[in-house]
């Protein structure tokens, strides 16, 4: 874990800035590497789901880690964005809306789903809240499941139409990457600012201290619908330009796990830091495929075909399910060794770090003071 | 128009059965510093929690400069211009020194969603003045909170300076009256005292303030006048050493036999 404090403290001197240049610029070659031949097509692939990831992980950042809420419903909300892209732009009802109007709806959609989910369950607390919220969460995907006029139940709605934005129509990965690159970019700036204002300090007020944000001013329900509210418009967001690139959507990509797994990416990264809730996602999400590649394909090459066949042939056939297996450890190591993230918010880690030097010299001075002062006072 | 802050009228608050602050009435004047004192239990708390608007009364009304403030939510009361501080201390830990005091300022600033999204002018404005108050508020703690120490976690604090954290949040809400939950609860002599000389430097800059406060040398001290609580009833009110001396303040606090060993 040395590596990864040095990696921090590095990320801290220098400015922030040259960072967030670099990840763009890798950012921005990535799809040309793979026209050019450099990456295989499926490197694309996942980049690009990996970038809807980003656009989830950092929504649920907002209501996670600055808020504070524990929301396991989250991907109902991804649900509504992408049924209301398949809905409206395949032969499924018939329907070839406009782009930038489906993503509209979209968003508008996922936010008054999120406030009306909200208003009822944001009254609670801690553990209610996350039972509340997940139920919801199954509740949407079972209800997509069953309303079989306009979903086709299990069956999904295949045919998804190509967007066309101004007469660009994105139909390849590499063109897709590129659109959610931008969703990121322009997400990213948004919850930063307000992150960074009094709204964003309201919430991580609410975080810390219910009752007394109350007494500051801050109207804990209001501030939290809002929060809610937003993450869900990112969420629905997400959805729609997800359901554009699959093509096809049904009910199977909207199970819990995919609202455990954007939570794990929260916290993976650090709560309440944007750039941890990207970092958590790009990890997590090409974490696996890179295990996959590198016992599947890169050992074998390099040792030998016959390199330990029953790992080798269990992980060609359902990775999926050791997938959960390293999510799991991963999260276990983390909570033990960097509780507070790969990329903490920096005001964060002292919480987690109780035995932080600095918090020591604190108390023994204080501790100090005040055998002087009784000295004084006796003197 | 009189000079009356807060007016607390025969307000009655029941759990239950137990009356913890029962037909309770007392006023707070302009500039005027009053301690709230009383065995545990007495129902200080509760009353604060009245003002406050954690509690509505059951019967009876707060009044504050005339307009009635019961039943308000706490986030409405501080927009009246009430603010508090807790006996349990209750900062934004992993919050820094600076934000804790903007936090104050939620109540009193408007930037809108908007506005905070694209961080318009207006809102940008709006910060900076913010955030000179906030410096300004800081610096009425001399020494205590440099600007060095402006961007660190309020929980690097030593536990003293976080209770001067948390009277400073509560001044940036600009209130009308301050209310201190046991303001040195927890703190040695020394610091005691220098709490109670800053107590006593808002009364010079014209603040109004309520406090609980178990301390006799600080009521002594910093208090113009002190109301006696016990059982939720008012048992006595005026000069700290009127009341100090009061018969029945004695035996609440001592019991009949203590009372009259005392005497």
């Amino acid at each position: 874990m040395a590596v990864l404090d040095r990696m921090n403290s590095m990320f801290r001197r220098a400015p922030r800035w040259t960072y967030i240049a670099l990840a763009l610029a890798f950012a921005l070659i990535f799809p040309v590497l793979e026209q050019y031949g450099v990456i295989e097509t499926l490197w694309l692939r996942l980049g690009t789901r990996t970038l809807v990831y980003v656009l989830l992980a950092v929504g649920l950042n907002l209501v996670l880690g600055e808020t504070g809420l524990l929301h396991l419903g989250y991907v109902a909300f991804f649900a509504v964005g992408a049924y209301t892209t398949a809905s409206l732009s395949s032969p499924r009802l018939g329907y070839h809306w406009n782009f930038w109007v489906i993503i509209a709806l979209a968003m508008l959609l996922s936010m008054l789903f999120g406030f009306f989910i909200g208003l009822p369950t944001l009254r609670l607390r801690g553990d209610y809240l996350a039972i509340v919220t997940l139920a919801f969460g199954e509740i949407t995907r079972i209800t997509f499941n069953n309303w079989e006029s306009v979903t086709n139940g299990p069956g999904g709605i295949p045919g998804i139409y190509a967007p066309n934005l101004f007469g660009w129509v994105v139909d390849k990965p590499g063109e897709f990457f590129y659109l959610l690159l931008a969703a990121v970019i322009v997400v990213v700036w948004l919850l930063n600012n307000i992150k960074t204002s009094r709204i964003g300090r309201a919430w991580n007020a609410l975080r810390e201290d219910e009752i007394a944000s109350h007494h500051s001013g801050v109207r804990p329900l209001q501030a939290k619908l809002l929060a809610v509210v937003l993450s869900s418009g990112v969420a629905g967001l997400a959805g729609a330009i997800f359901a554009y690139y699959q093509q096809f959507i049904n009910p199977t990509y909207f199970l819990f796990m995919q609202s455990t797994i954007v939570v794990c990416m929260v916290v993976l990264g650090g709560m309440g830091s944007i750039p941890g809730a990207v970092i958590g996602a790009v990890v997590l999400d090409t974490t696996p495929e890179l295990i996959r590649q590198l016992f599947t394909k890169w050992l074998p090459d390099a040792v030998g075909a016959d390199f330990l066949p029953g790992v080798q042939t269990a992980l060609q056939q359902d990775f999926d399910r050791y997938r959960m297996l390293i999510f799991g450890l991963a999260i276990v190591l983390m909570v033990i060794f960097r509780p507070e993230g790969l990329l903490p918010n920096k005001l964060w880690r002292r919480e987690v770090h109780e035995d932080d030097p600095r918090d020591q010299a604190n108390t023994r001075q204080h501790m100090f003071d005040a055998e002087k002062g009784a000295q004084d006072l006796e003197a | 128009m009189s000079d009356v802050v807060l007016d607390v009228h025969s307000a009655t608050k029941t759990f239950g059965g137990l009356k913890a602050v029962n037909d309770l009435s007392f006023q707070i004047h302009a500039g005027e510093i009053v301690s709230l004192i009383g065995p545990n239990g007495s129902g200080k708390t509760t009353t604060f929690n009245l003002i406050s608007g954690v509690y509505e009364p059951d019967s009876g009304d707060v009044l504050l400069r005339g307009e009635s403030i019961a039943g308000l939510r706490p986030d409405q009361v501080y927009a009246r211009g009430i603010s508090r501080t807790f006996q349990m201390l209750r900062l934004f830990s992993n919050m820094s020194v600076m934000e804790n005091v903007l936090v104050g300022m939620h109540g009193r600033t408007q930037a809108n969603i908007i506005d905070c999204m694209f961080h318009t002018p207006r809102m940008r404005r709006e910060e900076e003045v913010c955030v000179e108050k906030a410096r300004a508020i800081l610096a009425q703690f001399p020494g205590r909170f440099p600007e060095s120490r402006h961007d660190q976690p309020a929980s690097s604090l030593s536990y003293a300076n976080r209770r001067r954290l948390e009277i400073a949040r509560a001044l940036a809400g600009e209130p009308k009256l301050l209310l201190l939950d046991e303001p040195v609860a927890g703190m040695n002599p020394m610091e005691s005292m220098e709490v109670m000389q800053q107590i006593r430097d808002l009364k010079e800059a014209g603040h109004t303030i309520l406090m609980i406060e178990h301390d006799m040398k600080v009521i002594m001290g910093a208090s113009d006048r002190v109301i006696a609580m016990d059982h939720g009833v008012k048992l006595a009110e005026g000069a700290p050493k009127d009341v100090a001396n009061d018969p029945a303040v004695v035996e609440a606090y001592l019991g009949r036999r203590g009372a009259d060993t005392a005497s």
